[in-house]
């Protein structure tokens, strides 16, 4: 189970980083839950296909998670994998394009404006 | 030549191929923003080979030698690497095409009426 574990703390760390941290609000906004939707839907058919029991690419072994899967033979531990890696990219990139010259938290909780200057 | 090694790599090929209309049709601007995006890539891709790296060790998932090249840093095949670029490219261009088809949808109808129009 020590998969099952790393992947909660994964998350769990995440989260802390944006709540004691960057605050960027990313995740009070649509865009990113959306986005994220999205992005779980396409992983479910990469890892669908790095997972699968059929001619697996990953093999995981069978005491270090819970031995769900689904769908496909996709371990769920990595739905919680997947979440950390994604999200704290997404903090990561909103953080650096705010703009500096207006106070942390007086962003929009959209990541922008629409109309400020691109870099 | 055999093809099943690179399996792993074309599969992350694919990923970049599959998100690059976000980046050329709708405007995401990922792509475009190179030292942002190198920064922003940084953090997850030192995090997670630190994770890889452990699990590895541990035992908690092997690599089929089958359908990976074997090239390898460490104990961490250049798959893994080549993984958490992709992905987090691919998180992003989803998160920049979604932001801007929600806050600036005339800039991106314009976009595409402009490259209908060629």
């Amino acid at each position: 189970m020590e998969y099952t574990w790393a992947s909660v703390g994964g998350v769990v760390a995440v989260v802390l980083v944006e709540v004691l941290w960057l605050r960027t609000g990313v995740f009070r906004t649509a865009t990113f839950w959306i986005a994220y939707g999205i992005v779980v839907f396409f992983q479910v058919l990469v890892d669908g296909w790095l997972t699968k029991l059929s001619a697996p690419i990953v093999v995981y072994r069978a005491d270090k998670f819970t031995g769900w899967r689904a769908p496909f033979d996709v371990p769920v531990e990595d739905y919680l994998f997947g979440f950390a890696l994604v999200a704290l990219t997404i903090l990561i990139w909103v953080h650096l394009g705010r703009d500096r010259r207006r106070p942390a938290g007086a962003t929009s909780t959209r990541g922008g404006t629409g109309r400020r200057p691109r870099r | 030549m055999d093809l099943d090694r690179f399996q792993y790599l074309l599969l992350m090929a694919l990923c970049l191929v599959v998100t690059l209309p976000l980046e050329l049709l709708l405007g995401a601007r990922v792509w475009a923003r190179p030292r942002r995006l190198l920064a922003t890539l940084a953090v997850p891709v030192a995090a997670f080979v630190v994770w890889d790296v452990i699990a590895i060790a541990r035992h908690h998932w092997t690599y089929n030698p089958r359908y990976v090249t074997g090239w390898k840093l460490g104990n961490l095949p250049v798959e893994e690497l080549v993984f958490f670029v992709v992905i987090p490219v691919c998180g992003l261009l989803t998160y920049e095409a979604v932001r801007r088809m929600l806050t600036e949808w005339d800039d991106v109808w314009a976009r595409l009426r402009r490259l209908a129009r060629r």
